[in-house]
């Protein structure tokens, strides 16, 4: 699903690679940390799978298309099969829940019918059903990732990127994070999770890669967060 | 296509920035009208040195009893031998079409019946005689005037050759002059305009910036990201354009009807004229806003 081939980034300000070499697979349907402490390359790894930047060097495939021979505008319709959740959430704080979440639909063009029969299921999935019509400062932390979650899914991506999206949540709150992006795991969607949760990491018992200034220092499938010797 | 999104995003775009909208469309409005006054002026320009270059004739004044010009005095009345010279020499001439002759007693009744209705005093002061016998020529081309001019200058009999071109000239400068310096205006205005739209449009991606990320990340394509912004320039060019719609057409009926009014044209702008010079404004108006607001997204909205 997502394949990474000796890939090398530098950013034009800096000296050293923020990805140095680094190869990756990631299968279709596999759950993935990314962990490794901040500047790591974390987050310039969802970017180029997002192909928000380009590598300098190496081949980044994902569902199955080569990200350098993608025209600029077939973008639009890479990142339709990708959903992205972040630490702040980025809810558009004048629309209700239902409407943060069928924003997602209603800007790719999809029917309003299709609208208002897919977006009440997604916000259940997410576990907020009943608060479809709340405004985004009623909600608290934990669910309004829960609603950015719902609009990441909304459009059944193939994958799922998020980016420390426990970061801004209390520990019991992120449980129930976990536990929705692990639903969404079992309905066949690739989730890869950038996370400096250890907790986290270790309950969940998933594949955890770990990064370090640009290189991939450990990949191991049902790992935990710290060096497991 | 949600066109309903997409307008509603573009309304709220217009509303957020009213007062930077307004700027916008005032400016665009000046602007379109001064170009668009420009237009009329110059078509109204070329039909009347259409109108003139048919009818330019040179007339070709005899000496007669009292005439007061020195070459007169010297050489007394013409005699019939110089005006058949005359005659026989124009009409061997390339350049002229037709010569035509006018007895003093024709000049004067000619000159009666022009002048006759709107300045009777000038009229009935002038009697026969006053205006001597002369000949009409009528150029195959305007352009050889001067040429015809030079040939028939100090042919014996001959007293003056009057000098209308000059006067024509002298008016279409004035309305020349009065063209271009509307165009320039209009061409400083215009670029006003479009930094203005070019700041509008930002400040609008900028209040947006969240939405359109979010646009962005979940796949919308670039046209549908950047339309609201490109229909919220052309809007704005649009309604500019129709307030100066309104300004050419009072520009019309207004200054030019007093022009013609002045010189006793009988020639006016037709509608179609009218037509052209609005469609060309509107659509002036529509592209500028259209194409500043395209070249400002990409440079402050990166899709």
């Amino acid at each position: 699903m997502i394949h990474f081939d000796n890939v090398t980034k530098v950013y034009p300000t800096q000296k050293r690679p923020a990805l140095d070499g680094v190869s990756i697979d990631v299968d279709k349907g596999e759950f993935v940390f990314l962990v490794g402490p901040s500047g790591s390359g974390k987050s310039t790894f969802l970017r180029l799978v997002l192909k928000e930047e380009k590598p300098d060097k190496g081949r980044v495939h994902v569902a199955g298309k080569d990200l350098a021979r993608l025209s600029n505008w077939k973008v639009p319709h890479l990142r339709r099969r990708i959903g992205c959740v972040f630490q702040d959430f980025r809810l558009l704080p004048n629309k209700n829940v239902f409407e943060n979440v069928a924003f997602a639909l209603e800007v790719i063009g999809k029917p309003r019918r299709f609208i208002r029969k897919v977006v009440p299921e997604v916000v259940e999935l997410v576990g907020l059903e009943g608060k479809a019509g709340r405004m985004p400062n009623e909600l608290s932390g934990g669910e309004q990732q829960r609603v950015a979650i719902a609009r990441a899914f909304v459009n059944r991506p193939q994958i799922l990127l998020a980016d420390e999206p426990t970061g801004n949540i209390d520990p019991a709150t992120s449980i129930g994070i976990m536990k929705v992006l692990d639903r969404i795991n079992r309905t066949g969607t690739t989730v890869v999770m950038a996370t400096h949760d250890a907790a986290i990491v270790d309950s969940m018992r998933k594949r955890v890669i770990e990064l370090e200034e640009g290189l991939v220092v450990r990949d191991q499938s049902r790992g935990v967060y710290g060096q497991a010797y | 296509m949600r066109a309903q999104f997409v307008l509603s995003e573009t309304w709220i775009g217009l509303r957020r920035n009213l007062t930077m909208t307004i700027a916008v469309i005032t400016t665009v409005a000046i602007s379109l009208a001064l170009f668009g006054a420009g237009l009329l002026v110059n078509q109204q320009v070329s039909e009347m040195r259409n109108y003139w270059d048919e009818r330019i004739t040179l007339t070709i004044y005899m000496c007669n009893d009292i005439s007061p010009t020195a070459v007169c005095q010297e050489n007394g009345p013409a005699t019939d031998e110089d005006r058949s010279a005359l005659q026989d020499k124009l009409e061997g001439m390339d350049q002229v079409q037709d010569v035509t002759y006018l007895t003093a007693a024709e000049a004067w009744q000619d000159f009666q019946e022009r002048l006759g209705a709107s300045n009777e005093a000038l009229a009935a002061a002038a009697q026969e005689g006053d205006i001597p016998d002369n000949f009409r020529v009528q150029l195959s081309n305007p352009e050889y005037y001067d040429t015809v001019r030079a040939a028939v200058e100090g042919s014996p009999g001959v007293d003056s050759i009057s000098n209308d071109q000059r006067v024509l000239e002298q008016f279409f400068g004035l309305l020349d002059g009065l063209k271009w310096s509307a165009l320039l205006v209009a061409g400083v205005q215009l670029a006003a305009a479009a930094l203005l739209i070019g700041n509008t449009i930002r400040l609008s991606a900028y209040s947006r910036r969240r939405e359109t990320g979010i646009m962005r990340l979940v796949g919308a394509s670039n046209f549908y990201i950047q339309l609201p912004f490109l229909l919220e320039g052309a809007i704005a060019g649009l309604v500019g354009g129709l307030i100066a719609s309104g300004f050419i057409v009072a520009t019309r009926f207004t200054l030019l009807t007093r022009v013609e009014e002045w010189f006793q044209f009988d020639i006016a702008l037709g509608t179609g004229a009218l037509m052209y010079v609005i469609g060309v404004s509107m659509i002036l108006g529509v592209l500028l806003c259209t194409v500043t607001s395209f070249l400002t997204l990409r440079r402050y909205l990166k899709v």
